[in-house]
C-alpha cells in the first residue's frame, strides 16, 4: 500500500510542476512537427518509391525516425524530470518525513521510479498517436513498430532509472541532471573510440546503449537486448536504494 | 514491579558531521508526560529527535518503545510517532489537505480512515479554510501549523515536537500549548524541543538538558527561575 501512496505523491507532485508540462508541451510541438516534415517527405517521394522493388515504408521512413527523435530528446528531457525526485526531497528535508512514515528505501526509489514511468508512457503515447493514426489507414508494418516501441520504451525506462540513481547521488537538483544527462551520453558513445579504430563487437559495443537499441528499432527483438535494459534498470534501480538507504546510516 | 516506560533510550550516541552529535544518551518518557528537551544550538536535540522519529540510525545504543526496538521495527515509528521536525518541511506542489491525507496513507491508514483523520485535523488546527491552498503560498506561521498537523494526523502515541512555536503568534502558541497538554492527557508521551524556558515551563511535566551531545540534567520541572538557573550554570559551563 505505502508503495502506491508513494507513486501517487509523485504523481501528483509531478502533475502540478510547471515542468513537466512544459517539457510535455515543447516536445510535443517539436515531435508533431518532426512527424509533419517526416509524412510530407514520404508522400512526395511515393512515385520514386513505387518504382523500388523493395520499397521502405510508412513505418521506416515515419513512424521510426519519429521515435528516433523521441529517443534523442529524451536525453535532456528524462535528467530533467528525475533531478528534483530524490534530490529535491533531501534538499528540502522531506526525505527525512519520508523515512519517520517507517518507508524501506527500495519503496521510495520504486515509487518514484513508477510515477517517473507513467509520466513517459503518456509521452510516448502521444507520440505514438500520430504515426498510429495514419498507419490505421493500412500502411505500417505493426510488428516492426511495436518492436521499436518496446525499444523507445526501454530506453525511456533506463534512462530514468539512471537519473534516479544520480538524484539520490546528491542533494542539488541541477547536479544530478547534469550527472545524468552526462552518463547516459556516455552510455550511448562509449563504443565510438573502438568504432573509430575499427573494432567491433567487444565488451564495449556490448555495453552501449546504441547496439541494443538498434536492434529494436529495425525490428529485431533479441533477448539478449531485453536483457541488457532489464540489467541497466537493476543497476541503476539498486545503486539509487543503496545511497538512500546510507542517508540514514552517514546524514 | 514498576512498569517499563513507553519511550526508552538506552545509551544512544550517534556521529554528524566527523564530531558526536550525541553520546551514551539514555532517558526515558512515560505516556502522558510531557518532556520538555532543552540546549543550546548543537547541544544534540535535532539529531537525538530524528533518532527518535526514525529518520536517522543510532551508531550505537537502542530505541524501545513500548519495549519493542526501534531499529529492528522500522513500522513502530510509522504507526507510533508523530514528528515535526525544526522549520516544518513540506512538499510546496501539494496543499494542506492533500498533505493530511499523504501522511495519514503513509502512516498506514486506509483512505477512507485517512479522510476522517485529516478532516478531524484540519478543523481542531483551523486550516479548514487553508484545505485547498499550496504549501508554496503558505505563510510561515500557517506551514508550521500544516507541519503540526501532519505529525498528529495519525494520532501517535509518541508526539515529536522540535521548535514547534517558531513563526506562531501568541494565540497560536497559546493553542499549541492546549493542543500539547490534550494530547498528554489523551495518553500520548510529548518531547518538546525549543529554545524557549517559557515554553517548557508552561507546558511540560519534565525537563531534560542537552549539552555538547550528553545528558547533563533530568528532572521534574521546577520553577522558571530555577531552571533558568540551571540551564545557563551548564550553557556556560558554570554547572560541571
Amino acid at each position: 500500500m505505502s508503495l502506491g501512496t508513494m507513486t501517487r505523491l509523485e504523481l501528483r507532485r509531478l502533475a502540478v510542476r510547471p515542468l513537466a508540462w512544459t517539457l510535455a508541451a515543447l516536445t510535443g510541438a517539436w515531435l508533431a512537427w518532426t512527424f509533419t516534415l517526416g509524412l510530407g517527405q514520404f508522400l512526395g517521394a511515393q512515385v520514386r518509391l513505387a518504382a523500388l522493388a523493395d520499397a521502405p515504408g510508412f513505418t521506416d521512413l515515419v513512424a521510426i525516425p519519429l521515435l528516433a527523435e523521441l529517443v534523442k530528446l529524451s536525453f535532456l528531457v528524462v535528467p530533467l524530470m528525475t533531478m528534483a525526485s530524490l534530490a529535491g526531497e533531501r534538499r528540502a528535508g522531506t526525505l527525512a518525513l519520508l523515512w519517520s512514515t517507517g518507508l524501506a528505501p527500495w519503496r521510495i526509489v520504486l515509487g518514484k521510479y513508477l510515477a517517473v514511468l507513467v509520466w513517459l508512457a503518456l509521452w510516448l503515447l502521444l507520440t505514438l498517436a500520430m504515426p498510429l493514426a495514419v498507419g490505421a489507414q493500412g500502411q505500417a508494418d505493426w510488428g516492426k513498430l511495436a518492436a521499436a516501441t518496446l525499444g523507445t520504451a526501454l530506453t525511456l525506462a533506463t534512462l530514468a532509472a539512471i537519473g534516479l540513481a544520480c538524484s539520490a547521488a546528491t542533494s542539488v537538483p541541477a547536479i544530478a541532471a547534469a550527472m545524468a544527462l552526462i552518463i547516459s551520453l556516455a552510455l550511448w558513445t562509449v563504443d565510438r573510440g573502438a568504432q573509430a579504430a575499427g573494432v567491433s563487437g567487444g565488451f564495449l559495443e556490448w555495453l552501449t546503449l546504441a547496439t541494443h537499441l538498434q536492434n529494436l528499432l529495425r525490428g529485431l527483438v533479441v533477448s539478449s537486448d531485453l536483457a541488457w535494459f532489464a540489467l541497466a534498470i537493476s543497476l541503476a534501480l539498486i545503486l539509487a536504494t543503496r545511497r538512500l538507504a546510507a542517508d540514514r546510516e552517514r546524514s | 514491579m514498576t512498569a517499563s516506560p513507553f519511550l526508552n533510550i538506552q545509551g544512544v550516541s550517534r556521529r554528524r558531521a566527523g564530531r558526536a552529535a550525541v553520546s551514551g544518551l539514555s532517558l526515558h518518557l512515560n505516556r502522558g508526560e510531557v518532556l520538555g528537551l532543552l540546549g543550546v544550538n548543537g547541544a544534540g536535540k535535532s539529531t537525538t529527535l530524528a533518532m527518535l522519529a526514525g529518520a536517522l540510525r543510532p551508531d550505537s545504543g537502542h530505541i524501545l518503545l513500548d519495549g519493542q526496538r526501534l531499529d529492528e521495527r522500522p513500522a513502530l515509528a510509522r504507526d507510533t510517532v508523530g514528528w515535526l521536525p525544526e522549520s516544518a518541511p513540506l512538499w510546496p506542489e501539494l496543499s494542506v489537505d492533500e498533505h493530511l491525507m499523504a501522511f495519514a496513507r503513509l502512516r498506514g491508514r486506509s483512505k477512507r480512515d485517512a479522510r476522517r483523520l485529516a478532516d478531524a485535523m484540519l478543523d481542531r488546527l483551523q486550516l479548514g479554510d487553508l484545505r485547498r491552498r499550496l504549501a508554496g503560498v503558505l505563510s510561515q506561521g500557517q506551514r508550521q501549523r500544516l507541519g503540526l498537523a501532519c505529525a498528529l494526523v495519525h494520532e501517535p502515541p509518541l508526539l515529536i515536537l522540535d521548535e514547534p512555536a517558531n513563526a506562531l503568534d501568541p494565540v497560536q502558541v497559546a493553542e499549541l500549548r492546549r493542543l500539547v497538554r490534550e494530547r498528554a492527557a489523551a495518553g500520548s508521551a510529548v518531547i518538546l524541543s525549543t529554545h524557549v524556558l517559557a515554553e517548557v515551563v508552561a507546558v511540560c511535566d519534565r525537563v531534560a538538558i542537552l549539552h555538547e551531545g550528553c545528558l547533563r540534567h533530568d528532572a521534574r520541572l521546577g520553577d522558571h527561575a530555577a531552571l533558568e538557573k540551571t540551564f545557563f550554570g551548564i550553557a556556560t559551563g558554570a554547572t560541571p
